[in-house]
Parts: C-alpha cells; sequence; structure tokens
C-alpha cells in the first residue's frame, strides 16, 4: 500500500476504539467497578465530552483509555484501540512512547500537577528533548514558542519562571503548551478549568478548541459541568456509576436528551434567565456504591421517574431516533410512563425517590 | 538567638564544673583537703593563683570565655598544665572531623540509591527486607556495631587494619579511618534511607509525578529529576541535624578503635577530671552543634524557590 | 484526582504504595518481644534466686591454658578472663541496664511531661523559658551531655539514672508541648473554661489524658534509647561503679583485639542479649506507636 493509501486509511478509521473497558481496582472493601462496560469511539479532529458526579468514574475512565493506572491492585479488559492498534495492557516501557507524543493530558489543577521546583521552561523541554530527541538551543524555542501558541504573554521570560510566579490561568495555559509539545494526536483534558476562575474557565476551553482545530488533534473532554461541553464538544458520552448512560452529539444531546439523570444534570445548571432567588435543582442522594453497585439501573435509587422494574432489572443501551445516540433507560425522557410520572410532579406531588421507599 | 544560646550552654557548663566539680581537688588531688600542713597549704594558694581560683564565679566565667573566644582554652589540670588546652585540642580536632566526614558521605552515598530502590519498589521484598535492616542497624547500639564489624572485617576477614596510629603516613591513616568512618556511618544511613524512602513515597503521590508520567518521562528518570529534588530538602537537613548524634557515636568508635580525637579524649578528661579539657571540648561541640543548626536555617532559605526572601 | 470525592463515598483511586502494611492490630511479633522483655524482667528480678553460678566467682579449670573458657554445657555462655561465668554475668547485668532504662525514661516522663505541658498550656513567658531550657539542652548531643555530668556527678545507680533521664527531658518535653498546644485549643478545653473549670483541673482532667496517649506510647522507645546510652556508658567506664553491666562486659571482651579474636564469647553474648532486649523495645515501641499514630521522638 502507498504511503497516501495509508495515510487515507488512517484518516478514515476511528482514532481511538473502546469496546467494554472495565476497570475495577482491588481495595480493603472489595473490587471498586470504577468503570463497568463503557465503548466509545472516537474520531480524528473530534472533541468527546465525558460528562458525569464526582465519583462517576470519569477520571478513572480517562486514565484508563490512556493506559495511566498503576499495575498493582488494578483489573482491566475489554479492549482500547488507538490508531488500530490495541493498548490495553501494554507495558509501561511501550507506553511510554505514545505519552507526551501521540497522546498527552492536561491535568485539573495546575499548581499541584506543575513540578513546583521545574522552571516552566525545562517542563516543556522535557517531553521535547525525550521524544524529539531536540538541542537545547531547539527545545528552548520551541517551548517560547508554544508558549506563546497559548497566548502566554512575555513568554521568553516565563520560560525561567516557577510555577508558583504565575497565575492560576496561566499555569493551565503552560500546562496546555507541555500537553501540545510533540504535536499529540489525542488530548485528554481531565476537568481542565474546575479550579479556574470563570472568566479564565471559557478563556482556556476556547485555547483547547483552537488548538484541537489548528492542529487536527482529537480531544476527549472530562467535566462534571455540562456547561462546559455545551460549546465545545462534538458528542458527548454521560457517565453513571462507572456505566455509560447516554451518549450523542452533542447539538442532538441537548435537543432530545432521554435519561432522566441527563436531564436532571441539565435542570442543575443555574441559568442567567432564571428569577433571583431560584432554588437551585439537586438530584439528591449520593453517588452509588461501587463495591456493591445497585441490581437494575444505577441511578434507579435517586431517579424521581423510576419503577420497580428500574431497581430489578439493567437497561441495555439501546438506539433512539437519530442513528448515533444511544441510552439506557427503561422509561426515558418523553416515554408514557415518563410523561405520567412528570404531570404528577408538575401537579405538586412530592417527589418520592426509591431510597426513601 | 543562637549567640544567647551559646552563652547559656557554656556559662551551664562552665557553672557545673565548677559548682558541683571540686577544681582544686582535681589539681592537686589530696593535698587540696589537706589544710593542716603548711606546705600544702603553700601549694594551695599557689594553685589557687594559678588557676584564678580565688576570684569569684562570673568574673572566672568572663575570664575563661574571654579566652575562648580568642582561642585560648586555658590549661590542663593534669600532666603539668602540658600541652596547653588549645594546642592539645589543635592536634586532636581534625581526626574527628576526618572521621566524621568521611562517615557522613558514606552514609549519604549509601542512603541515596538504597532509597530510592526502596521507594521505586515501595511494599515488594526488598523493600521490606531493606526496612528490616534499617530497623535492626538503629536498634543496634554505636559500640556493639564497632565489635561486631572490628570482628568481622578486620580480624576475621583481616580486610582492614586493627587500628588507628598517628605516626603512619597521611594515606595509610586515611585506610585506617575507613572501617571506623563505616561503623559511624551506617546507622545514619539507616536514619537517612528510612526518611528519604518516606519522603519519596510521599512525593510519588503528587499529582505532578502523574504530570511527568504522562509525558512520557521513565521512571528512573522520575525518581531522580523530579522526586528526589523535592525531597532534597528534608534530606539535608536531617543529615546536618544528625551530625550532631554523629559526635557521640564518634566518641566510641574512636575509643574502639583507638583514634585520638577529641571524643576519645574527653573521655580520657573525664576520668581524669580534668575540667578544662572537659569544659573545652563540649563547649566546642555544643558551638559546632548550635552552628550546623543556623547554616541549615540559612541554607534553606537560599535555595527553596519557593520560599520568600 | 484532587477534588473528585466530595459526597462519592468511594475514592475510585487504587491504595496508595507504603500504605499496606498500616494494621490497627499490634501482631503477633509485638507479644513476642512484649513476652521476651517480661522474661528479661523476671529473670533480672529473680537473678539471686535462679540457680545460676556466683557471677563473681572464679571457675578456673584445672589443666586448662587460660582462665577463660569456651561455651560449654557447665558455662552457658563460657567465662571471661577471670574466670567469671559469662552467663551469670549478663544475668546480673541485666539488673543495672533494666533499672537505669525505667528508672530514666520515668524520670525523664514526669519532668519533660511536667513541663512541656505546663509550657503548652500557659504559654507567654512560661512557654519561652522551658522551650529555652530544652533548646539548651538538646543544644549537647546527647552522649557528651551524659558523659560531662557523669564527671561532675558520682557513679550511683540513681544518678546515673538520673543523668539519663535529663536527656530524655528535652525530646519528651517538647513532645508533651506540641501535644498540649494541640489539645487546648480544642473545643472541649474551651467548653470546660466556659463552665468554670479552674486551670489546674483542665490540666488534668482534661487535657492530662489526652497527651498522656501518644507520650506513653513512646515510653518503650525511650527506655531502648536510654538503655543504649547507659550500655555505651558503661562500655567507657562511666557508669554504675562496682556493677556488673552489659557495656562493661563487653568493654572487657574487646579491649584487646586478641581477646575478642580468641575468646569472642566474652563481648558477643553480651552484645547479643544487649540487641534483642533494645530491638525488643524498639519494635514494640514502634509497633504502639503507629498502633496510637504518634509522630517520632528521638533523643
Amino acid at each position: 500500500m502507498s504511503e497516501l493509501q495509508t495515510e487515507l486509511r488512517q484518516a478514515q478509521q476511528p482514532l481511538l476504539e473502546v469496546k467494554d473497558l472495565r476497570t475495577h481496582f482491588r481495595t480493603e472493601r472489595g473490587l471498586v467497578r470504577a468503570v463497568d462496560g463503557v465503548s466509545l469511539t472516537l474520531d480524528r479532529g473530534k472533541c468527546l465530552g465525558i460528562v458525569g458526579e464526582s465519583g462517576s468514574g470519569k477520571t478513572v475512565l480517562s486514565r484508563s483509555l490512556m493506559g495511566l493506572l498503576p499495575h498493582s491492585n488494578t483489573i482491566t479488559s475489554g479492549s482500547v484501540k488507538f490508531e488500530g492498534k490495541e493498548i490495553l495492557g501494554l507495558p509501561a516501557k511501550q507506553m511510554r512512547r505514545l505519552w507526551g507524543r501521540e497522546m498527552s493530558m492536561v491535568f485539573q489543577n495546575p499548581m499541584t500537577s506543575l513540578n513546583p521546583l521545574m522552571k516552566i521552561g525545562q517542563q516543556i523541554a522535557e517531553p521535547l528533548n525525550l521524544h524529539l530527541d531536540m538541542s537545547h538551543a531547539d527545545a528552548r524555542a520551541t517551548a517560547e514558542r508554544l508558549l506563546r501558541d497559548v497566548r502566554i504573554p512575555e513568554a521568553s521570560r516565563r520560560l525561567d519562571q516557577y510555577p508558583h510566579e504565575l497565575s492560576g490561568g496561566m499555569r493551565q495555559r503552560a500546562m496546555i503548551a507541555i500537553a501540545l509539545a510533540c504535536g499529540p494526536t489525542l488530548l485528554f483534558a481531565d476537568e481542565p478549568t474546575t479550579a479556574l476562575d470563570v472568566t479564565v474557565q471559557a478563556q482556556i476551553l476556547q485555547l483547547i478548541g483552537e488548538q484541537r482545530r489548528d492542529r487536527n488533534m482529537s480531544v476527549v473532554l472530562v467535566t462534571h459541568d455540562l456547561g462546559v461541553v455545551a460549546g465545545h464538544t462534538d458528542e458527548i458520552a454521560v457517565m453513571y456509576g462507572g456505566k455509560l448512560v447516554e451518549k450523542a452529539p452533542t447539538s442532538v444531546l441537548f435537543a432530545h436528551m432521554k435519561m432522566p439523570y441527563t436531564m436532571s444534570l441539565m435542570r442543575s445548571i443555574p441559568k442567567l434567565e432564571d428569577p433571583s432567588h431560584t432554588r437551585l435543582a439537586t438530584i439528591p442522594g449520593r453517588p452509588p456504591d461501587l463495591v456493591h453497585p445497585p441490581k437494575g439501573c444505577r441511578f434507579a435509587p435517586r431517579c424521581a421517574y423510576a419503577r420497580d422494574k428500574c431497581l430489578t432489572e439493567e437497561p441495555p443501551l439501546r438506539q433512539a431516533e437519530d442513528p448515533n445516540h444511544s441510552y439506557a433507560c427503561w422509561y426515558p425522557v418523553g416515554s408514557p410512563e415518563f410523561n405520567q410520572r412528570e404531570a404528577e410532579l408538575n401537579n405538586g406531588a412530592v417527589p418520592v425517590t426509591l431510597e426513601a421507599r | 538567638m543562637a549567640i544567647t544560646l551559646l552563652f547559656a550552654v557554656s556559662a551551664l557548663t562552665f557553672g557545673a564544673m565548677n559548682v558541683l566539680g571540686d577544681p582544686l581537688f582535681n589539681i592537686l588531688g589530696p593535698i587540696a583537703r589537706d589544710t593542716s600542713n603548711p606546705k600544702s597549704v603553700k601549694l594551695i594558694e599557689k594553685a589557687k593563683h594559678d588557676y584564678n581560683l580565688d576570684k569569684p564565679l562570673p568574673v572566672r566565667y568572663g575570664l575563661w570565655v574571654t579566652g575562648f573566644v580568642r582561642g585560648d582554652m586555658g590549661v590542663q589540670f593534669s600532666t603539668d598544665g602540658q600541652p596547653p588546652v588549645t594546642e592539645l585540642l589543635k592536634e586532636r580536632i581534625p581526626r574527628t572531623v576526618t572521621l566524621l566526614l568521611l562517615g557522613q558521605l558514606i552514609a549519604v552515598l549509601v542512603s541515596i540509591p538504597w532509597a530510592l530502590i526502596s521507594a521505586s519498589r515501595a511494599d515488594k521484598l526488598v523493600d521490606r527486607i531493606s526496612t528490616a535492616t534499617t530497623f535492626m542497624l538503629v536498634a543496634l547500639p554505636g559500640f556493639a556495631l564497632a565489635i561486631i564489624l572490628k570482628y568481622l572485617f578486620a580480624i576475621r576477614l583481616g580486610w582492614f587494619p586493627l587500628t588507628y596510629r598517628a605516626l603512619d603516613p597521611f594515606k595509610t591513616r586515611l585506610f585506617q579511618m575507613l572501617l571506623p568512618s563505616i561503623v559511624i556511618g551506617l546507622p545514619a544511613a539507616a536514619i537517612y534511607q528510612r526518611l528519604l524512602r518516606t519522603d519519596l513515597i510521599t512525593t510519588l503521590q503528587e499529582d505532578f509525578i502523574l504530570m511527568a508520567r504522562s509525558k512520557g518521562v521513565s521512571k528512573s528518570r522520575i525518581l531522580f529529576r523530579h522526586a528526589l529534588r523535592s525531597s532534597m530538602f528534608s534530606f539535608i537537613t536531617v543529615v546536618g541535624l544528625t551530625t550532631g548524634a554523629l559526635i557521640g557515636g564518634s566518641i566510641v568508635v574512636e575509643t574502639v578503635f583507638r583514634i585520638p580525637g577529641i571524643g576519645s579524649t574527653l573521655v580520657e578528661a573525664v576520668l581524669r577530671h580534668d575540667f578544662p579539657v572537659v569544659l573545652a571540648i563540649v563547649m566546642i561541640v555544643a558551638t559546632t552543634f548550635v552552628l550546623i543548626n543556623l547554616l541549615i536555617d540559612v541554607f534553606y532559605s537560599i535555595i527553596d524557590p519557593r520560599v520568600s526572601r | 484526582m484532587t477534588t473528585e470525592a466530595i459526597a462519592a463515598p468511594e475514592v475510585a483511586a487504587p491504595p496508595a504504595p507504603g500504605e499496606a502494611a498500616v494494621k490497627k492490630t499490634l501482631g503477633l511479633a509485638f507479644w513476642i518481644c512484649i513476652g521476651w522483655l517480661v522474661l528479661m524482667v523476671l529473670v533480672a528480678v529473680l537473678a539471686p534466686h535462679l540457680p545460676i553460678p556466683d557471677p563473681k566467682a572464679n571457675f578456673t579449670k584445672p589443666g586448662q591454658a587460660g582462665p577463660s573458657h569456651a561455651p560449654s554445657a557447665a558455662h552457658w555462655f563460657g567465662t571471661d578472663k577471670d574466670a567469671r561465668d559469662v552467663f551469670s554475668r549478663t544475668v546480673y547485668g541485666a539488673r543495672v541496664s533494666l533499672t537505669v532504662g525505667f528508672i530514666a525514661i520515668a524520670f525523664g516522663m514526669l519532668v519533660g511531661g511536667t513541663l512541656g505541658i505546663l509550657a503548652g498550656f500557659f504559654r507567654g513567658w512560661c512557654d519561652r523559658i522551658f522551650s529555652f531550657m530544652f533548646l539548651v539542652l538538646l543544644s549537647f548531643p546527647s552522649l557528651v551531655l551524659a558523659i560531662m555530668l557523669t564527671a561532675l556527678l558520682d557513679r550511683k545507680l540513681l544518678t546515673i539514672s538520673m543523668i539519663l533521664g535529663v536527656l530524655a527531658v528535652a525530646p519528651v518535653g517538647r513532645l508533651a508541648r506540641a501535644t498540649t498546644m494541640q489539645y487546648a485549643d480544642r473545643e472541649f478545653v474551651m467548653a470546660a473554661r466556659s463552665l468554670g473549670a479552674k486551670n489546674t483541673r483542665l490540666i488534668i482532667r482534661e487535657l492530662l489524658p489526652n497527651v498522656a496517649i501518644p507520650m506513653s506510647a513512646l515510653a518503650l522507645l525511650g527506655m531502648a534509647v536510654a538503655i543504649v546510652a547507659e550500655g555505651g556508658l558503661a562500655f567507657l567506664g562511666l557508669s554504675v561503679e562496682h556493677s556488673i553491666t552489659w557495656g562493661g562486659m563487653i568493654q572487657l571482651g574487646s579491649d584487646s583485639s586478641r581477646t575478642l579474636q580468641h575468646q569472642p564469647w566474652i563481648a558477643f553474648f553480651p552484645i547479643g542479649v544487649l540487641f534483642l532486649t533494645v530491638f525488643a523495645l524498639n519494635f514494640a515501641g514502634d509497633r504502639v506507636r503507629t498502633y496510637f499514630d504518634v509522630k517520632e521522638i528521638s533523643l
């Protein structure tokens, strides 16, 4: 096959193919099923948002995909294919060729994720030295260019500064610069804006989006905030209790969401149009115990629309009207049972979750 | 603050020596008690004059301090006062210093790789064995270790000479100091290794280590360039602070291996009740100790980029 | 993974290395060590009544080259250069070491603990003075201080014990002070105060029990250090005079290389027993410390 044909072939196949990924941890309490059967695909240049609460398994998912979890006490199964090649379970030695080069990660807290005792320039230059074998001078020049790409002012001065000398937003930009250094094809952004001010959040997301388009890079954006994924993703996957409960192209999800959990997430975002002193809508209860997950649908104990079937049988992932939209729910939004309960609630019935019953 | 401390220490020591002890008795022996004999009385008067014992205590302290600071540590009580204390110590201090430096060097060189290996294989067999080893090294008294090692390596295996001889050429003397330095260095290495290992393990949990991993940095490089750097501060602090304990250890080691340094001199002087010598040595040791602590504080503020000036 | 698990009962992360061994039980090894220590105490206390040879008697064997002979059925640890039975001397040596160790740490805890609690509770001048005292004491390497004090005072058992106790005062004091300050700020003390409790009552009834726990966890460790220190002093010839001590025995067995080479048992049996005792104290003390979760002290 000619090079052109190989490239074409590569451009057409999905960058990331995940089938039935499970990540379990052995702990004193038992086996924690942090990720319990997740399947998804990601094409080149696209952005996938993974949304869920704390404890939903979204961070474990992103780290499992990248292979960063320590080997001891971790059991993974399923398949993760990157550019057609299986990477799940590969030893660290082989993964290191990919890390920083083909795939990299931006972490949540830039203050603790950057080495406090190393200059910014050195931290950017490290993967350049390692993977691209750059000379000291070249690496420094590239690092400076990268800092400018991520819009850090006075780039050359910043190279010799330490992380604590930069503001929170700048630190996050620096981390993005580090992640982009060797031009990866896949970027994981694990709650990149959670630790930042609201004003800075938008800038960072915009930056990531720009870089994605300029470099034709795929991005996996992990967050608990539906608002974050709304404007910046092509597809959204919603996680709950270690399982994928809904997946759809972004516009489809917001227009036709099926799973009541997704709807609750939507409703819990405070909106500017709401009158002042509107009560924040919350989802009652707590995330499920991942060692002994509930039988049936994992969200059922907290779902205002749940019925008996939800507690005993786990709903499979089904396709919705749009072929790219799948969801796992017995009585999704729009179904007769859902509408009936919705009417009851609107008439003032107090929502009683199955947990309370 | 340090100066106040030193004054307090020296005053306390000086006071203790002169109040709790009986200098006159130590100089003259039983003659000091013999006040009936006119010859003895004369000797007593002379001694009192020579050693300033007729002056009040604070004055004596003042005299001693001014002398000490100028380098004059007085005259020995025994051996007719020769050589003067300062000369005696000048000759002996370098040996102890060499011993301590060599010991610290060995301790540092041994403990760092040891800690790195243990931290990177935490809880595995290698780590468990080394935890047991450090525990035993710390539990074993210094003199016991000295004897055991002397028996094994000098007597049984003959790898090292048995004692130190001051008249041998420099290189030979250095080699003679090797086994004693190991005896001093090993327990220190055990302490350093434990602390460094714990520190490294804690550092390895930090977020920036995961970040470095995600860049493709190899495990050994992570250990050296990222983890070790953070742990260096507390490591250096501990090394400095342990010097004091090592001085105590050197006393015993010098005795076992017959090295004429200030440690063994201290013991001899104590057995002879030779106060000026004891006083001088104790003061030197305490001063060094306080100075080292001071240096560490200064060092800290210079090196750590996070500490604001 | 830093802000993840606010509400989640599970933090979905694998257990960190180095944490595996934090068990909440004392363990079999602990009890074995305690057993050894109890045995040592019993043997030491009952020494005069035990069927062992007289430690001061000379057991020269007729037809033997030198007075000292190797371990045998009659003399389990052999005899030393004056043909004295090493086993019974070791047994008697235990009496000095254990007594000194115990009194030293008791004294250190009593004095150091009191000063520390007072410093931590009353703060101000009290704290400044006591902390300064601790600092002065800590300016000397411990063995040096001990040696200096033995030069000035007599060599009776009680004196030596108190000298070593003085060594313990500063570390114990600092720990007591730190723990007191930690607890004195807590609500239950303020609550008691608001009910009108007087200072003394506060100290004794509210603070003392809380401070006593970490301190007593360190009693075993402190005793180990004291016994080692006494051994060192004895080795140098500066411990209790006219007594059989382990350090003294070791010194006799090692002062000439020839003795060490040809009659190693004279030094090594006492070394062995000393090591086992100190090791047992250290190990047991360490288990207690992790059980109660206290930070380290060292002399």
